[in-house]
């Protein structure tokens, strides 16, 4: 006598259904993997270089070369740390701009901009970045930067201050 | 390893029971914050550039500078997460319970403990030191700069630092403590004994980063930082004519209580919010991206 047997085994059937959709909802759902996460597997990889070179120069080494207040202006020293100083600008009460002095060791890219600069401020090399609204000088390997941080500073008065860092100064620190 | 900053600033409620409770502190630092939310939001927020290759690059240098240890910014992001007691499960049921656009407290009273005023006191002058030293690692100065700390909260300190500070004067002092917050909290400070501050839940999760060595010292830093800030925030709170009523009156546009159950709002607040580690992570962010737009 032939006898089918009709018994499904259902669990080998299932599995394999719920094992791909597993594999598969995940898939659909899974967001775009973001900008950034390239720059974050490798500055967390095991042995990755430190995005501050260990002989940056101290931020508390820029501090003496910065312009002091001046014109109803009030400069305010915000940050100070290694390879980077920074002061904010500010004009009753409200931030108009950020000063700043950083050690291009850390990152090369950040001197290497300088090469296409046509103009100089005290024999250093000058930069005007328009879409950060900053100008920036590089002095050896130390870029000293005025960003505007409201609508009222201008390109001009940027040029104003940087003139008032103490760029020869700077230039003679190792 | 910490979750990414990226994420950390993408991630930021846009709304929920903490920016409500943000929100209604409007009134103290007119339109001086507002949420902002997102990673590329804030670089644009902060140097005003919309420029897809800038903003690839500075949010590039912002990450790595996270990444590397050694500048501490890790360290604040875990002092702002862990000073927040905040169980976020609270948070979802109270807005799951809301009625029109009311949260009915009454329904959570159960869920709801209170902190004895001694447990409040500490909390405070430990959210305090939490921010100095945040303040301190996000900048670059030694750990224990109370007088730079001090300098910054009087020229410097907007956007969401000024929010957190204020919410640290409403929902922690004013609210639960009463109009002489401050009074009760440096006689409340002074007198406690190290083994009270032992006892501490907030003090336990971030002892191992307040300055001074062992609890006793770690309780004169803390004595020393509330005593600095005192003039500050009494003035802070006399100028804006600060009130438990005037933070409770602009609650309630949000919470529904009874007026014999203030306390369980101020536990509540305490219990359903994050704001440390929100606008501590905004504030962050908004160092970080500075400092990266310098740089590059």
């Amino acid at each position: 006598m032939i006898s089918f047997n009709w018994r499904v085994d259902w669990r080998k059937v299932l599995i394999p259904i719920a094992l791909s959709l597993v594999l598969f909802i995940p898939g659909c759902f899974q967001k775009e993997p973001s900008k950034f996460a390239q720059v974050q597997k490798d500055t967390t990889a095991k042995g990755a270089e430190k995005a501050v070179a260990k002989d940056a120069t101290q931020g508390s080494e820029f501090n003496k070369f910065f312009p002091a207040d001046a014109d109803g202006y009030d400069r305010v020293f915000s940050q100070e740390k290694k390879g980077f100083a920074e002061a904010k600008l500010n004009k009753g009460g409200k931030n108009v701009a950020v000063l700043s002095i950083s050690d291009t060791t850390s990152l090369p890219a950040a001197a290497n901009k300088y090469q296409k600069s046509t103009e100089k401020l005290g024999g250093f090399p000058l930069l005007v970045e328009t879409p950060l609204k900053s100008t920036g000088v590089l002095v050896k390997k130390f870029q000293v930067k005025v960003a505007s941080r409201d609508a009222s500073f201008t390109a001009d008065n940027r040029m104003t201050w940087l003139k008032k860092f103490n760029l020869d100064g700077l230039s003679k620190l190792k | 390893m910490s979750k990414p900053i990226f994420e950390a600033v993408d991630n930021l409620a846009t709304g929920g029971i903490t920016v409500m409770a943000l929100n209604s502190l409007d009134f103290v630092i007119p339109g001086q914050w507002q949420n902002i939310v997102g990673f590329e939001n804030t670089i644009t927020a902060v140097t005003g550039t919309d420029d897809a290759e800038y903003i690839q690059a500075i949010g590039e240098r912002a990450v790595a500078l996270y990444n590397d240890k050694s500048q501490g910014y890790q360290t604040a992001m875990w002092l702002y997460d862990t000073v927040d007691a905040g169980s976020s499960a609270l948070g979802a049921a109270a807005m799951a319970s809301k009625v029109g656009s009311s949260i009915p407290l009454l329904g959570f009273l159960n869920n709801i403990t209170p902190k004895a005023e001694t447990a409040q006191t500490i909390d405070l002058g430990v959210k305090l030191v939490a921010e100095i030293v945040a303040y301190c690692q996000i900048n670059g100065l030694p750990g224990d700069s109370v007088g730079d700390f001090l300098s910054a909260l009087m020229d410097q300190y907007s956007g969401p630092s000024l929010m957190r500070m204020s919410a640290l004067i409403c929902f922690d002092g004013l609210v639960p403590l009463g109009p002489d917050f401050i009074i009760k909290a440096i006689d409340g400070l002074s007198g406690m004994s190290p083994d009270q501050l032992e006892g501490n839940k907030t003090f336990q999760g971030i002892k191992d980063v307040i300055p001074g060595g062992d609890s006793g010292g770690q309780l004169g830093f803390i004595n020393q930082s509330m005593d600095s800030v005192r003039g500050w925030m009494s003035s802070f709170v006399e100028d804006r004519g600060l009130s438990p009523e005037a933070v409770v009156g602009n609650l309630r546009g949000f919470v529904e209580v009874a007026d014999d159950k203030l306390d369980y709002l101020g536990a509540f607040i305490d219990m359903s919010t994050n704001y440390y580690s929100h606008t501590g992570t905004q504030t962050l962010a908004r160092s970080l991206i500075e400092r990266a737009a310098a740089e590059m």
